[in-house]
């Protein structure tokens, strides 16, 4: 996954070579703030764009905020105000049970139906490797112009889902997708598992090339059949390219915004609304900039549990660095 | 039935689902191709969805060409501009994680993968303040710090783990010749790492390129608008023009579909890197 570089420990071999006129004191000094220089652009860049946002998004969350209180940048202590007022709120917290049932529903979605395509993919036949980069397609376009898109599919009427399922007999009437509160959810999750299908095939795909093939016929020679040799071969070999996928699937689906604007506006009736459409509907459609921090918070709080798994699947790049 | 036999319909088979799978895959990108030829009537309203229309028209085009170029450059300089900011913050950055052994590396790659988590909404909640007071709101500067928020922690992570792979002999014998930190970085590093550096420059394009939540919070349209707001605009609370907004969507699908032509090594190589977007 992360590649792995060949890291083993390398003796400093610039060390202690080519004495110059400078003393050695204080060419030290300059060589590690001469290292530093090259970090200094990113660690500012974190601290403005990262840094400073969560910490002042905190801020926020406890202050009473108006639209006058735009131009200062603190605001009177609202104390514990936003978030009572936020999380009793009806809207709210169905955002944010809705948030839960839509990340988990699409990662299973997305996890199935990529794992078959991947193991479809493995399958050797022509025009392999066309279809395989064809498939990446969905997962690089702008996911604004994804809800749109599937906004014009899902339409009421002269939509593409609907004719479809009118020709094939399946509904007499077109079905409101757009309309229907339930059916909403429905037209967004499907389009949400539609980006994320590409990104599962292509990471589970490489992981299957990955399962050694003696391995493979051992398991034929041994009497296994094909539903054993899934279950009990390959899942287990890639099980931590799949505990990759299912970190990122999460990290990325539990904040999708651009995709509900696109699609419905967290509408209609709300029944659409998640944690980061609910917040940006708090702050720049009430002008609530307190309501919708301690919004972003829950969403904050929710998104960090991902943060120790992430940090422990990418625990060998923390170490490293020549010298 | 023979084993060679079975490895023919098994192929077959598999040919067959590759294809079902792709039409549904797909069909959405056909559709909005078509829809952008057809005329308003034709998409909002109308009694049924045609798959293979039999009227056509250019006006989308002449439209949205006439009306909607000043856009497109606006998301041109966008994109471009993330990339260039990516690349300048995070390069150098990767450069020195990579090469020198910092008491707190662990600290500076633990949070830029904490980074890669924060979500969009929460930077857009508080940088549209901090932007209010510095009069960033608006301007090309302040859209584009915040486009390279989706791919600077992405890129000096990518970039890093592609110069710890590179040889160790490369650094040292620089060094032997007497070239400073700067020269061996310019150099050396940089020309050997071109892949990588390609690889986020394009994930940091089209991040730029596709961003929306920034458009929509930090800009009023009134200075500049990128083609995602532009969309959204044709197609939001208050209108309903498919046509047009169809033919703007090809010039928002255009340079993935392009890059994903000419650098599909360069994209894969992204992705299973294990590449965060949005």
């Amino acid at each position: 996954m992360t590649p792995v570089a060949a890291r083993a420990r390398r003796p400093d071999q610039a060390g202690g070579r080519a004495a110059s006129a400078v003393p050695p004191g204080r060419r030290v000094r300059l060589h590690v703030a001469a290292r530093w220089v090259f970090l200094v652009p990113a660690v500012g860049y974190v601290v403005f764009a990262f840094a400073v946002p969560v910490v002042y998004n905190l801020v926020l969350s406890f202050e009473e905020t108006s639209p006058a209180t735009i131009s200062h940048l603190t605001a009177p202590f609202a104390g514990l105000a936003n978030y009572r007022a936020t999380l009793g709120d009806a809207v709210a917290q169905s955002a944010v049970v809705r948030t839960f049932s839509f990340t988990v529903l699409s990662l299973v979605f997305q996890f199935v139906i990529g794992f078959a395509l991947a193991l479809l993919f493995n399958v050797r036949f022509p025009l392999r490797r066309f279809a395989r980069s064809l498939i990446l397609v969905p997962w690089l376009l702008p996911l604004l112009v994804t809800g749109v898109i599937f906004k014009f599919l899902f339409q009421l009427q002269a939509g593409a889902v609907n004719q479809v399922l009118q020709d094939l007999h399946l509904v007499a009437q077109p079905v409101g997708f757009e309309v229907s509160p339930g059916w909403a959810y429905l037209t967004v999750l499907v389009t949400n598992v539609w980006i994320g299908v590409p990104f599962f095939t292509v990471l589970l795909y490489s992981a299957l090339q990955d399962v050694p093939v003696e391995l493979m016929e051992a398991a034929r020679i041994d009497g296994a059949g094909a539903w054993q040799r899934l279950t009990r071969v390959t899942l287990p070999v890639i099980r931590p390219v799949i505990e990759v996928v299912f970190v990122l699937g999460f990290v990325f689906t539990v904040k999708v915004f651009d995709v509900v604007i696109g699609l419905t506006q967290g509408g209609p009736a709300n029944s659409t609304q998640l944690i980061a459409t609910w917040a940006y509907n708090l702050s720049f459609q009430q002008f609530d900039y307190g309501a919708g921090a301690a919004m972003n918070t829950v969403l904050l709080v929710i998104a960090l549990f991902a943060a120790p798994l992430y940090i422990w699947l990418n625990r060998d790049s923390l170490r490293g660095g020549l010298a | 039935m023979s084993a060679a036999a079975r490895r023919r319909l098994v192929t077959v088979a598999a040919s067959v689902a590759a294809v079902a799978a792709l039409v549904v895959l797909l069909f959405p990108l056909y559709a909005v191709f078509v829809a952008s030829f057809e005329t308003n009537s034709q998409l909002f309203g109308a009694s049924h969805y045609s798959f293979f229309p039999s009227e056509f028209t250019l006006s989308n085009y002449r439209v949205v060409l006439s009306q909607q170029g000043s856009h497109v450059l606006s998301s041109l300089i966008v994109a471009v501009g993330t990339a260039v900011l990516t690349l300048a913050v995070a390069v150098p950055a990767a450069h020195a994680l990579a090469r020198f052994r910092f008491r707190v590396t662990a600290v500076l790659v633990g949070s830029l993968l904490v980074a890669q988590i924060l979500p969009s909404i929460v930077i857009a909640n508080t940088l549209f303040l901090v932007y209010h007071r510095l009069h960033l709101l608006n301007s090309y500067p302040g859209l584009i710090i915040a486009d390279a928020s989706y791919a600077v922690p992405f890129g000096i992570l990518v970039l890093r783990a592609f110069m710890l792979a590179l040889p160790a002999d490369v650094l040292s014998a620089a060094r032997v010749d007497g070239a400073t930190e700067w020269r061996a970085f310019t150099r050396i590093v940089l020309p050997m790492s071109r892949s990588a550096v390609i690889t986020v420059a394009l994930f940091a394009f089209l991040n730029g390129w596709g961003d929306f939540i920034f458009a929509l919070t930090m800009l009023n349209g009134n200075t500049f608008e990128p083609v995602t707001l532009s969309i959204y605009t044709y197609i939001g609370e208050f209108s309903q023009n498919w046509g047009e907004a169809m033919a703007l969507a090809v010039f928002a699908v255009l340079p993935a579909a392009m890059l994903l032509i000419a650098a599909q090594r360069y994209i894969a190589a992204g992705l299973t890197v294990g590449s965060v977007k949005g």
